[in-house]
């Protein structure tokens, strides 16, 4: 996580009034708590997972469809795509398999790949989180 | 042949019931839902849950690609389709077939074969079954007439492909006979992806009393009594009863054995029903069958104490009924009543909205299948079935006056429903003299 994101969670949570903010990035997790009046103590922590939190400057790419997901299009070649890289309109992501259909799916608009959130061959629902870009 | 993991292909009280007969069968089980169903909490209950698509039930439920893909990655061996949806889809049946999937219910033959009304009627004729007067709707504007005056006033235009009620107009003169044939058909081909019509004579007022039959892959047909559908709103049922109110022994025992001889020869497997019409002087006629579990099962299980959902699975895994005619006998009386999210004083507008449980119906007799839960958005894309509202009697008195009490303790805020014409229905004289007809409802509004 870059210092800049930090930043941006702590404003969040003091705009939003919150007593703790947390934040998964695959294995890592970052918490950031701030206790003193106004704050109601006992309640749950407010759990912001990466996908969803626009603070840290990532939006989602997720599943059009229900399938097997394939970051490659073959099982001995390079990913599509490799964290870090530039994507533009119109880049193949990933390959989801339908019913022995090979559905090529698409970047919508230009980022950078941040993270791949889904394993080679694992099965994915429809509306699941598949990659985190930064827009670019 | 065997399975060991059942993918659940719809959803709302179907699927739970559909997961709660897996359960009791030892089988695994695959919940499918739209975004619109995730916090359906019978997912819950299934071994796994799988969002396949957005709310809109073209892009979800009704999305062979998204059920068959679904079913591929979840590893499922077998489908049950509940009702509506992909349940009486031959096409759907087929896909089935051709990725070695089991489909809980008949083979894509007969699904076909029952799919076409005109072929269906054809084959209960064939084995001596009575059918009313009809015949095909010709192209040509002069054979029309002419068929429509052989047949006979008053008659219904229905959709070869339809039934339930898809693609259905009545017609009550030769005036209004190319009008009627216009929008059935213009109709059939939206609701039924076909055009095909036939017209068929109307009987003034009848009863609708259908049969549940079950078949197996040897040939053998079981029925498991008659259930009375005759109060209707626009041919969708309110009110079903089983077994049939006032109904003459000889007249009861000619419709079990029209429903078997119906069912054998379309080489029915699995549970169907087969649907009659019944005249004020005695006469019975059949009308269609249905190739799948009905939303009214539940008064057969009541009365009969067999697990329809359940025999659908054991049937679909050894091919051979379990159970034998002689061994089944039934029991009490058993009315149900569907508590729709439809407003009937605005003509049964769908009510859509968040529900709010303040008290639901249980003890003695009362049997309620729902997926109703706190805070359950009512949505507009789906049907408004809410709940199935069983009351089960040692006779039909006493299924009546439990109803109504059922009735007045099913108490929901947040969408308008059916609750209390429901309960005007049961404590009608009418009603409870069983006096009952598809017009039941039309003298009582007016």
């Amino acid at each position: 996580m870059e210092l800049g994101e930090l930043r941006e969670i702590i404003k969040l949570l003091k705009e939003e009034g919150l007593s703790e903010i947390t934040v998964w990035e695959g294995e890592r997790r970052v918490t950031v708590r701030q206790e003193g009046p106004g704050v109601a103590s006992g309640e749950a922590p407010v759990v912001i997972d990466t996908v969803r939190n626009k603070a840290a400057g990532a939006t989602a790419v997720s599943a059009p469809l229900v399938g097997t997901f394939y970051r490659r299009p073959s099982p001995d070649a390079e990913p599509f795509v490799e964290e870090g890289a530039q994507v533009e309109p119109g880049d193949t992501l990933c390959i989801i398999e339908a019913m022995k259909v090979m559905n090529e799916i698409k970047a919508e608009s230009a980022g950078r790949l941040r993270q791949a959130l889904v394993e080679d061959g694992e099965a994915v629902e429809y509306g699941q989180p598949l990659f985190l870009f930064e827009p670019t | 042949m065997t399975f060991h993991k059942v993918l659940v292909a719809n959803r709302g009280e179907i699927a739970l019931r559909v997961i709660e007969a897996c359960r009791e069968s030892s089988l695994e089980s695959v919940a499918l839902y739209s975004e619109a169903d995730a916090a359906m909490p019978y997912l819950r209950l299934a071994s796994e849950s799988l969002c396949i698509g957005p709310a809109d039930p073209t892009r979800s439920y009704l999305s062979i690609p998204a059920v068959m893909s679904a079913a591929e990655v979840a590893g499922a061996e077998a489908i049950h389709p509940g009702y509506g949806f992909l349940a009486e889809n031959p096409h759907f049946v087929e896909v089935c077939e051709e990725h070695g999937l089991v489909f809980i219910g008949p083979d894509s033959r007969v699904m076909k074969l029952v799919g076409n009304k005109l072929a269906a009627r054809e084959k209960a004729a064939s084995v001596g079954v009575p059918v009313l007067p009809g015949a095909a709707v010709p192209t040509d504007e002069k054979k029309l007439r002419a068929a429509a005056e052989r047949i006979g006033y008053p008659l219904f235009v229905k959709a070869v492909f339809g039934g339930g009620g898809r693609g259905m107009r009545p017609v009550q003169s030769a005036d209004g006979l190319t009008d009627a044939v216009v929008a059935a058909r213009a109709e059939a081909q939206r609701a039924c992806g076909d055009p095909g019509l036939y017209l068929e004579q109307a009987v003034t007022n009848p009863r609708h009393v259908e049969v549940q039959v079950l078949g197996d892959r040897t040939g053998r047909v079981i029925h498991l009594g008659e259930r009375e559908c005759s109060i209707q709103r626009r041919h969708q049922k309110l009110i079903e009863e089983a077994p049939a109110p006032h109904l003459d022994e000889v007249l009861r025992k000619d419709l079990h054995r029209a429903a078997l001889a119906t069912a054998h020869t379309l080489g029915y497997q699995n549970a169907g029903t087969v649907e009659f019409v019944l005249d004020n002087d005695g006469g019975f006629y059949f009308i269609e069958m249905n190739a799948r579990i009905q939303v009214e099962h539940p008064v057969s299980e009541v009365i009969v104490g067999v697990n329809l959902v359940k025999e659908q699975i054991c049937l679909a895994r050894s091919g051979a009924l379990a159970i034998s005619q002689e061994a089944l006998d039934s029991r009490g009386h058993a009315i149900e009543c569907r508590i729709n999210a439809e407003d009937p004083t605005r003509g049964f507008l769908p009510s859509c909205g968040r529900i709010e449980i303040d008290e639901l119906p249980s003890g003695n007799g009362v049997r309620l299948d729902t997926h109703l839960h706190n805070g359950m958005e009512v949505s507009p894309h789906y049907d408004s079935l809410l709940a199935k509202v069983i009351a089960w009697g040692r006779d039909r008195e006493e299924a009546r006056t439990r109803m109504y009490t059922a009735l007045e303790r099913f108490r929901i805020r947040g969408v308008a429903t059916t609750r209390s014409l429901m309960q005007e229905i049961v404590s009608h004289p009418a009603f409870r003299d069983e006096r009952l007809g598809t017009d039941f409802l039309d003298n009582l509004t007016t």
